[in-house]
């Protein structure tokens, strides 16, 4: 079947067919594009905390910027040499062109790595530490979970005596984790005592499960099916009971309105109890001996002898101390806090000297005094550049990121200052890509750093649970990122396919390619305001 | 559009050139955002460099749908869709602003003080 309009133009709209849906397309992704781009600029005037200003590396983002540039030039070259009939041409700008798209992915790869791996912490008072998280570590050996992996240092541990599932919400992938810890510190659980009750209406109590029997994903839902059975059942009587009741209560409470007679309403519950069967809410297991369970913070809510999971699961046992261990320690941020204070009309300077870091980590102290020198220096700076007005106040002023937060350039350039660490050009540039070299620079200049849990306010990894900024980040980079695969797969098949088409209709090769290459250049457009509006602004 | 052999090819040398303004543009940009002399406004980032910044990123994006897209002599039907799509989302940012302009602020309102 001949496919028409796909080299000659249709009438009404004088574009080939492909050229029409191709615009339809686009024009639905500047739509959601834009949308998020709205979202963008309604986050950030909204942000309640100091928005990330320039915390992206600027290179790599760059360097992005110009493969794109490059590779919007090399498809329209591509297209051209097509029209021009010249299959060589074609390959050659094409593969730069797919070439240029494998850069890209690549460079965003390296930063998404980096930002996955890299920690923040926001303590109590708002002071916010970035870095790399410790390993834990047993004897000065390094500590291996159940699953082989290092155990970094932000768990909630328990040396755990107890526990007990809710057997409506338990989670299995969390009873599984919590089986193979225990049995990888020699420990078993086991059910604590006998579980009996009446299973079937007007049946005798029976026992359900014997104490000693092991836990299992599959003990727990059998005893979860006799529950979510003996519910339905009840449920059914104390409906009916109901029903009477109010018919009952309707029939003698004549011209009085519902709502008047509703609180009179009430089941008879010692009547309806031999007709009802037992509901398990909660099964309680013994863990024998009592073995230390490690959780991530974000399930469970520890408390000094009972610790409940998000599944409503309770862990009873004595908490372990459970610090947040930073191996290295690349930046220290008091922006939140100097809004906060500035906000409660409290001098931040204050605020800054009584925070939990100044006072307890004298690495923060020593920083912090550098950087304020840093930033006299640069007041000074401003001063001579811009000048002063009428009044004598300088025209010019250090941002408030300038003032409070010691990113880790600054803590390389104190660690420099100090002739303590200094690496090499070459190094430099690489560091620009990969972040900072914690090995070559050491501890002197990113030391470690042990937050007790008390002091831990929020935590999370460089992604879209630190904040919004990062969730609007990966979520349009992201999104960005996908469309870049995409229309290099498309291209990538013209390059590798395309020949057989460019010999016997290659005036629709050359349409398919301008369509491809539309698309090409909307993914480029995209990133035209995605670089200044993440990297730069 | 190009679509003689001639005018494409005259086509490449105007591709040419407007990449090297893209990448002009690109760098403008950085400048404008890293290097103090080039800084407009106040210190650091304010809402000239943002003026600034989106308006040399506005240049390059017309550039690229203009000259790469064919955007300077395309069918009205093209125009249409893509211009319709465009004023659909200065619409959703002129809302945006508007609710930001709402003088019915209560920060407290939810947070159930």
């Amino acid at each position: 079947m001949e496919i028409p309009y796909v080299v000659t133009p249709r009438k009404d709209t004088g574009l080939f067919n492909s050229k029409i849906a191709i615009w339809l397309f686009l024009a639905s992704e500047v739509m959601l594009f834009g949308g998020f781009f709205s979202a963008y600029v309604f986050l950030r005037i909204g942000a309640d905390y100091p928005w990330p200003e320039r915390t992206l590396p600027v290179l790599p983002g760059l360097i992005n910027t110009f493969v794109l540039i490059g590779s919007s030039v090399t498809v329209v070259f591509a297209w051209a040499a097509l029209k021009l009939r010249q299959w060589r041409k074609f390959q050659m700008f094409m593969g730069i062109t797919v070439f240029c798209a494998l850069i890209f992915m690549v460079l965003k790869g390296i930063e998404y790595n980096g930002k996955l791996q890299h920690q923040a912490v926001r303590l109590s008072d708002y002071s916010i530490v970035e870095g790399h998280l410790a390993y834990r570590t047993e004897n000065d050996n390094l500590e291996y979970d159940h699953k082989g992996k290092k155990i970094e240092e932000n768990k909630i541990s328990i040396e755990a005596s107890e526990l007990s599932f809710s057997s409506m919400r338990f989670h299995k992938p969390w009873v599984s984790d919590i089986l193979a810890q225990a049995e990888h510190r020699g420990s078993k659980i086991v059910l604590a005592e006998d579980i009996v009750g009446i299973t079937e209406e007007g049946q005798a109590s029976e026992e359900i499960a014997k104490a000693g029997e092991p836990l299992t994903v599959k003990l727990l839902e059998r005893i979860r099916n006799l529950h979510l059975n003996a519910r339905a059942h009840n449920v059914a009587y104390r409906t009916e009971a109901l029903r009477q009741e109010w018919k009952l209560a309707r029939a003698t409470a004549g011209d009085e309105p519902d709502w008047r007679i509703a609180p009179t309403v009430n089941i008879d519950v010692e009547a309806l109890r031999p007709r009802l069967i037992d509901e398990i809410s909660t099964i309680s297991f013994k863990v024998d001996p009592p073995a230390r369970l490690d959780f991530r913070p974000r399930d469970i809510r520890e408390g000094p002898g009972t610790s409940r999971l998000r599944d409503d699961s309770v862990v009873v046992g004595e908490l372990l101390a459970s610090p947040m261990v930073f191996e290295n320690v690349d930046a220290i941020d008091f922006q939140f806090l100097a809004m906060r204070a500035e906000e409660r009309g409290i001098d931040p300077e204050v605020a800054i000297e009584n925070s939990w870091l100044l006072q307890n980590y004298p690495f923060a102290r020593e920083a912090w005094v550098w950087h304020q020198g840093e930033v006299a220096k640069l007041r000074a700076d401003l001063l001579e550049r811009y000048g002063a007005d009428s009044e004598g106040n300088p025209k010019r002023f250090p941002t408030h990121t300038e003032l409070y937060r010691i990113g880790w350039k600054g803590l390389a350039q104190k660690a420099e200052d100090e002739g303590r660490a200094e690496l090499g050009f070459g190094d430099k540039i690489k560091e620009e890509f990969f972040g900072p070299n914690y090995h070559a620079r050491g501890e002197v200049t990113f030391p470690d750093l042990t937050v007790p849990r008390e002091q831990v306010g929020f935590a999370a990894k460089f992604t879209p649970a630190w904040n919004t900024y990062y969730a609007l980040y990966f979520t349009m980079t992201g999104l960005h990122g996908l469309h870049v695969i995409g229309g290099a797969l498309v291209l990538a098949y013209y390059l590798f396919f395309g020949r057989a088409m460019f010999l016997s209709n290659p005036e629709w090769l050359a349409n398919r390619v301008e369509v491809a290459g539309l698309f090409w250049h909307f993914v480029d457009l995209v990133w035209i305001f995605v670089f200044p509006i993440f990297y730069l602004m | 559009m190009a679509d003689t052999p001639e005018a494409i090819r005259k086509s490449v040398r105007t591709y040419l050139f407007v990449g090297g303004l893209l990448f002009l543009g690109t760098i403008l940009t950085v400048l404008v955002a890293t290097v103090p002399m080039f800084d407009v406004g106040g210190h650091g980032f304010d809402i000239w460099d943002a003026v600034l910044g989106l308006g040399i990123a506005t240049a390059k994006a017309s550039l690229v749908a203009f000259i790469f897209m064919h955007l300077n002599h395309e069918k009205k039907a093209v125009y249409w869709l893509f211009g319709s799509s465009l004023v659909i989302v200065c619409s959703l940012v002129f809302l945006t602003a508007l609710a930001m302009g709402d003088p019915i602020v209560d920060h407290l309102f939810y947070s159930g003080r």
